[in-house]
């Protein structure tokens, strides 16, 4: 069985080699690439083509790029590349939304012209309601999804600044273009009071005290005799809309008004969540704010200040309701609008102003157009927003980044259970591959070890063994000069704890600059027995490999 | 409190008793070390040898010294002195440049040109952005604003890049042009690639100039509060003759500039990178040639003499054909002076021995980090000993602060060992600060040729131990057999190749025996000029090491300090100069192997580099020539046939890198081999110079030109040559007291060469008998 390896410096003398070492029989290398026919793994085809359009790169013509005045951004975030594949230039537009809200913003503006006559005043006051929600929820997704505020006074502030506003001009007489001011400043006093106990208390505790203030102020206007408790409400609010129009007139004057003020919210949205106080508390998400704190982030004041900011934008909705409706009702203070916003909020995703207003608009239209459907409406929506909160991790609009990452983890799902370990690349593995020789790198990798796993033995190991350094016989060398030329990254290397005396094992990073690691605390007399550590642990990591 | 570190480096690394020496130091930790002159004796504490030895000299700096934190300025760019702010015109202008980045995606923002300041946004700048598209950017103190080009930059492609700006509109217009020619790039015109790019965007407000930020190239000024003023935004790449209008170009404009057609109106700066190119070598000085002669200088010496846009592969020399060649290579890991402020000018004592010195710092534990010595040389004020070491300076800088272990993918394999690394190399593999060694390549790949004494250079210091060998290497060797000429009685001095280089022949005349280090690998023609001067002369050298006199390298006259090689063609190499990038910007003379240009090491020292390995060291054994009388004094008092079978390095005197005579290279015709090593493992390959076709079995085991060969010929007046031929060699002398067959050869060999009067065994010049 066992053959011998004759040293061929042995008649030289003078030498610390041995003259020879046992040895098992020699092997061929060439005999596990004769082996090897195929991989043994199903290989896929792998390429798409592409079934849309891109537009293609330009070296030539000058592109003067174009920005939304006065601000730096660019009307749309276009990356240019190489396509991968076949080196063409192309331009990717990064973000497609200004796109989707541009059509979005003609859709309504031209939806009450479209309208058919008999569905005219439904659908035309509809969607006044669709804007004056989708305003409130643009701020309310401002104080829950960008300050993280759990807040759901949202209803009671809009609520106040209505019943504030319409009692200023039913009283008092003052005009409409004033109802909304009077609404910002109740909201602001409004948000600096329930502020305040946001700063003690938070999640579970500050939604119980909210909703408390809800409802305090609705048994509070049901039964107060200046705010209409007997007529159901405080009405006779001047109106923007001027009294001698036709039917239409007033629909729309309405529509575009609330119109105005969506896109008043949605710049107040940009302002604040696209600037730097958005910025910082996307530093200082839930559950991450001592790691905000630690890098100089005062999140708590940033929080305050969203808050307060958004109270008073509700406030001026507000006074917008107050002045469109001519009055204020109880209802504005009713638990199901709380819970109706709310699920307008969770449907479309919190946190992000498309979600806002799409989520506003699912909710608008089966709760306020598909009257005919009665109470299962309700059901309708509750069924959706259960939906969402089971399956969608962040509402509608985060569909696309958690398909992504399903799609990712079933990409390496369905590759690691394919793949062999430490193989050969899949074909869609190697068309990611930037470097084609690293694909036969691996190739080549991958039958050295199955060669080399055949040659490892104790004798083998016994002989190093002895004799760390200096000739050895062929397999041994073989062993060796494959150890010694993997690559940087987690090669062992030794670490001199005291010189001559104690030696340790590390691992070398192959990065500029870092420093090996420690690969374990035993440490080592000589030289020579660290040598055979690190030797033993490579053929434990080929072995296991 | 942090960890205590001491570094420090000295302003000049040879010196004589009385002079004035600078010490620099940085300290962490510590604002006090305790500071100690000492002489170096020994530096390998291997349990075979004597161990370490030092000597505590007198001297007026010894006791405790004030030290503090010093910080380095790392990467290289050009400044550019504007008093009169010409270069930060309020209106409009245009930049422009030649462009070959090798990093584009690396990942971080890269200045080109401009005057930018990154902490108060101040300024215009014109680079790369951190996506790696070509970037313009103007800040007013507070917003930057920007256009990119449409197009990511593809690395090692020359483009001609620009921007123009104008103030009055806020108009900015990219200019993205390659410039590639069949031998510039690295692709040709068979790929598919549209280079091109021209961007045009309206910018929201002017820059606002800051009257102390510099005007820089291939970098941008940064601040710190600890450390005030630095430059970040470092560049990696070539740029070629770059410029500033004072008015924005038309897009036909900026295409004629590319074309290389500069038109006068308007234009505040052009720094012909071309101009000043002398015969005898290229400056640190980025002429500018328009009206307002704002000259660039380099920091930390961008790499000159380099291919430029327009190099056709024709030429492959900036003395044939200047105006192809203007390229100035930048990078952002590039060290050359730490430029730190002197901690403590001392004198030296005026009776000072000459020899390896030291300002030993301890500070905090004492040892460690914690203990630097700050090394330099003592020669003599006047020579009066006949016996002379030879400090090999040149070599010491080109492994100055080498990263192999870490950073070389080819060095287990070579050494055929893994590598042993101590928390000096890895506190050095952590810190850019200490530059790199020639040895080693900047992180985009290209090899680093320059390398200089003005910093710390970790491995230049007693008990240093070479990670990747497990062995000493160059100055804690020679420290071997400075340790062996200390107890041997003779009278010796030391001087080093820098004072060789700097005074030529006269430098070394006034010894009889001059001893060369270990491995003197890397020789300046004055150097090399000076020995084979010496040895002509009358002078008796003995050559103690392995692969010697085998890199041409230069120095300037002004800054003998740097060391400047370019590795290419043949030899063993860590890296390859690029094609037509072959000859020293500092002299310019072709660099690579002295063999390559005639003057193989075998033709002044009998032997040359022939093969190298790392694991294992071998005996010599006498060779039937050294029983000839003419040479048989050599080996007088030594038992048997087998010297040095014993050695620090690796247990032989035969080992690590070794040397062969070869009569097709030049060995003179009368020289005789004394003994030769043999047995050498498989480790030991045969040095690529020596490889035309390359087939198995150029290994130790395999091939016979494997070995090192002690060579002793005669030379001209008197003179003789006596090589030890390996690098291991130095190393066995001090094994069992220094009382040891290789100790005993060098003792007879330099006792001989010390001696006034012929060398022994002169007369013995008749044939044999041929009847014995």
């Amino acid at each position: 069985m066992g053959e011998v390896w004759k040293n061929p410096l042995t008649p030289w003398r003078g030498d610390a080699e041995p003259a020879e070492a046992a040895s098992d029989p020699w092997r061929d290398p060439g005999e596990v690439w004769r082996a090897k026919r195929a991989s043994s793994v199903p290989m896929h085809k792998v390429g798409r083509l592409r079934y849309f359009w891109k537009a293609q790169g330009h070296g030539e013509r000058t592109w003067n790029r174009l920005r939304y005045w006065p601000t730096r951004r660019r009307v749309l975030d276009i990356r240019g590349e190489y396509n991968p594949k076949i080196l063409r230039r192309e331009k990717t537009i990064l973000d497609r939304r200004p796109i989707y809200w541009a059509l979005s913003f003609l859709a309504i503006l031209l939806a009450p012209l479209i309208v058919p006559g008999d569905l005219q005043s439904t659908l035309i006051s509809a969607g006044t309601v669709f804007l004056i929600y989708a305003a409130i929820n643009l701020c309310w997704t401002l104080i829950i999804g960008t300050a993280g505020i759990f807040s759901l006074a949202t209803m009671a502030v809009v609520g106040a600044a209505a019943y504030g506003a319409a009692a200023m001009s039913v009283f008092y007489g003052w005009p409409w273009w004033t109802l909304p001011f009077v609404g910002a400043g109740i909201g602001l006093v409004f948000g600096v009071v329930i502020a305040l106990p946001a700063t003690r208390l938070d999640g579970f505790y500050y939604a119980l005290l909210t909703l408390g203030l809800n409802e305090l102020c609705r048994v509070y206007v049901v039964q107060s005799r200046t705010f209409g408790s007997a007529t159901g409400g405080l009405y006779g609010a001047d109106s923007f809309i001027p009294a001698g129009l036709s039917p239409f007139g007033e629909l729309a004057t309405g529509y575009y008004a609330a119109f105005a003020l969506m896109l008043v919210a949605l710049a107040l949205f940009r302002f604040v969540h696209g600037k730097r106080l958005g910025r910082i508390l996307r530093m200082a998400p839930e559950k991450r704010e001592a790691f905000a704190q630690a890098v100089g982030i005062n999140y708590r004041a940033a929080r305050i200040q969203v808050f307060i900011l958004s109270s008073a934008a509700l406030g001026l909705i507000g006074g917008f309701y107050a002045s469109y409706f001519r009055g204020a009702s109880p209802s504005l203070f009713s638990f199901d609008a709380v819970l109706l916003g709310l699920a307008m909020l969770v449907i479309g995703g919190i946190g992000r102003s498309e979600g806002a207003v799409a989520g506003t608009f699912i909710v608008i239209l089966i709760d306020k157009v598909f009257l005919s459907l009665g109470p299962i409406r309700l059901i309708v929506i509750g069924l959706i927003m259960l939906g969402v909160v089971l399956f969608l991790k962040n509402g509608l609009f985060g569909i696309k980044q958690q398909f992504r990452a399903w799609r990712n983890k079933k990409k390496s799902e369905n590759r690691s259970s394919r793949a062999e370990k430490g193989g050969e690349m899949l074909p869609e593995e190697a068309t990611e591959t930037e470097d084609k020789d690293l694909i036969y790198a691996r190739r080549f990798d991958k039958m050295q070890r199955d060669y080399l796993k055949t040659i490892v033995s104790e004798r083998l190991i016994e002989e190093h063994q002895r004799n760390p350094l200096g000739q050895h016989s062929e397999p041994l060398e073989r062993l060796l000069m494959y150890f010694r030329r993997q690559p940087q990254v987690d090669k062992y290397a030794i670490t001199v704890i005291e010189p001559f005396k104690a030696y340790r094992i590390v691992a070398l990073s192959g990065h500029r600059g870092v420093a090996p690691r420690l690969v374990e605390e035993k440490t080592y007399p000589t030289e020579a027995e660290a040598y055979h550590a690190v030797f033993l642990r490579r053929v434990q990591d080929l072995l296991e490999y | 409190m942090s960890q205590v570190k001491l570094f420090g480096y000295t302003d000049r690394i040879s010196a004589k008793p009385g002079e004035r020496i600078d010490v620099h130091v940085n300290a962490d930790g510590t604002d006090t070390a305790e500071a100690q002159l000492v002489r170096l004796v020994h530096g390998d504490a291997h349990p075979s040898g004597p161990g370490y030895i030092e000597e505590e000299v007198a001297c007026e700096a010894n006791g405790p010294w004030k030290v503090w934190k010093q910080y380095t300025q790392v990467g290289s760019f050009l400044r550019v002195a504007d008093p009169h702010q010409r270069l930060a015109p309020d209106g409009s202008f245009t930049v422009f440049t030649y462009l070959w980045s090798t990093l584009p995606m690396v990942g971080l923002r890269q200045s080109l040109v401009g005057r930018w300041d990154i902490r108060s946004n101040k300024g215009f700048g014109f680079g790369i952005n951190r996506k790696g598209f070509l970037e313009f950017w103007v800040g007013d103190g507070s917003d930057v604003d920007y256009v990119a080009a449409e197009a990511p930059l593809i690395a090692r492609i020359w483009y001609f890049v620009a921007v123009s700006y104008d103030a009055r509109t806020g108009r900015a217009e990219i200019f993205q042009e390659p410039v590639v020619n069949r031998y510039n790039s690295l692709l040709g015109k068979v790929v598919p690639m549209d280079y091109r790019s021209h961007v045009a965007e309206t910018l929201r407000f002017r820059p606002r100039h800051d009257p102390q930020t510099p005007f820089l190239i291939a970098g941008a000024q940064d601040w710190h509060e600890a450390r005030g003023h630095f430059v970040g935004q470092c560049f990696c790449g070539k740029l070629d003759r770059p410029g500033l209008y004072g008015r924005a170009l038309s897009r036909e404009e900026m295409a004629a500039l590319q074309a290389g057609q500069r038109p006068a109106d308007g234009l505040l700066a052009f720094w012909d990178t071309t101009a000043g190119y002398t015969e005898r070598g290229i400056g640190d000085t980025v002429i500018d040639t328009g009206p307002h002669g704002l000259d660039a200088v380099g920091y930390n010496r961008p790499v000159r003499a380099q291919t430029g846009y327009n190099w056709n592969g024709r030429n492959d020399c900036f003395r044939l054909a200047p105006q192809e060649y203007g390229g100035v290579e930048f990078h952002v890991d590039t060290m050359i002076d730490s430029n730190w402020s002197v901690t403590r000018t001392l004198t030296l004592p005026d009776g000072l021995k000459s020899g390896a010195y030291a300002i030993r710092l301890r500070a905090g534990p004492g040892r460690g980090l914690a203990e630097e010595y700050v090394v330099f040389f003592v020669r003599a004020k006047v020579p009066k000993a006949p016996v002379a070491f030879l400090v090999p300076t040149g070599s010491y800088l080109a492994y100055a602060n080498e990263h192999l272990s870490f950073d070389a993918q080819i060095i287990q394999p070579m050494t055929g060992q893994p590598p042993i690394v101590d928390e000096i190399d890895i506190e050095m593999y952590k810190n850019p600060d200490f530059g790199l060694s020639t040895y080693d390549s900047y992180e985009d790949g290209a090899g680093v040729c320059f390398s200089s004494f003005r910093r710390p250079i970790l491995n230049m210091r007693p008990k240093y131990r070479m990670s990747s060998m497990g062995t000493t290497w160059q100055f804690p060797a020679d420290l071997s057999v400075i340790a062996w000429l200390d107890q041997s009685g003779f009278d010796y001095e030391v001087l080093t190749e820098q004072d060789v280089h700097q005074e030529g022949l006269a430098a070394l005349k006034p010894y009889r025996c001059v001893l060369s280090g270990t491995h003197p690998e890397y020789i300046s023609e004055r150097v090399l000029d000076a020995t084979e001067d010496f040895i002509a002369e009358g002078g008796r050298f003995i050559y103690m090491g392995g692969n010697g006199y085998y890199w041409n390298v230069a120095y300037r006259d002004d800054e003998p300090w740097i060391m400047e090689v370019r590795k290419l063609d043949s030899g063993m190499r860590a890296w390859a100069a690029r094609p037509g990038e072959h000859y020293l910007q500092t002299t310019g003379d072709k660099s690579g192997l002295w063999r390559n240009r005639g003057r193989p090491p075998q033709k002044t020292l009998g032997v040359g580099f022939i093969g190298e390995g790392f694991e294992s060291g071998k005996p010599f054994r006498r060779m039937p020539d050294s029983y000839h009388r003419t040479v048989s004094w050599i080996t007088e008092g030594i038992e048997g046939e087998i010297i040095g079978d014993f050695g620090l390095a690796q247990g032989g005197a035969a080992g690590l890198e070794l040397d062969r005579y070869d009569l097709k290279l030049g060995t003179p015709p009368h020289a005789k081999i004394i003994a030769s090593s043999g047995g050498h493992t498989d480790n030991y390959v045969l040095s690529v110079e020596e490889v035309l076709y390359a087939y198995p079995g150029m290994t130790g085991t395999q091939d016979y030109r494997i070995r090192a060969d002690m060579v002793f010929f005669t030379a001209p007046n008197g003179g003789a040559v006596f090589s030890a031929s390996s690098i291991a060699f130095g190393q066995a002398l001090p094994v069992d007291g220094f009382k040891n067959s290789v100790a005993k050869l060098l003792t007879n060999v330099v006792g001989a060469f010390a001696k006034n009067g012929p060398v022994p065994g002169e007369a013995w010049i008749s044939d044999e008998k041929q009847w014995r």
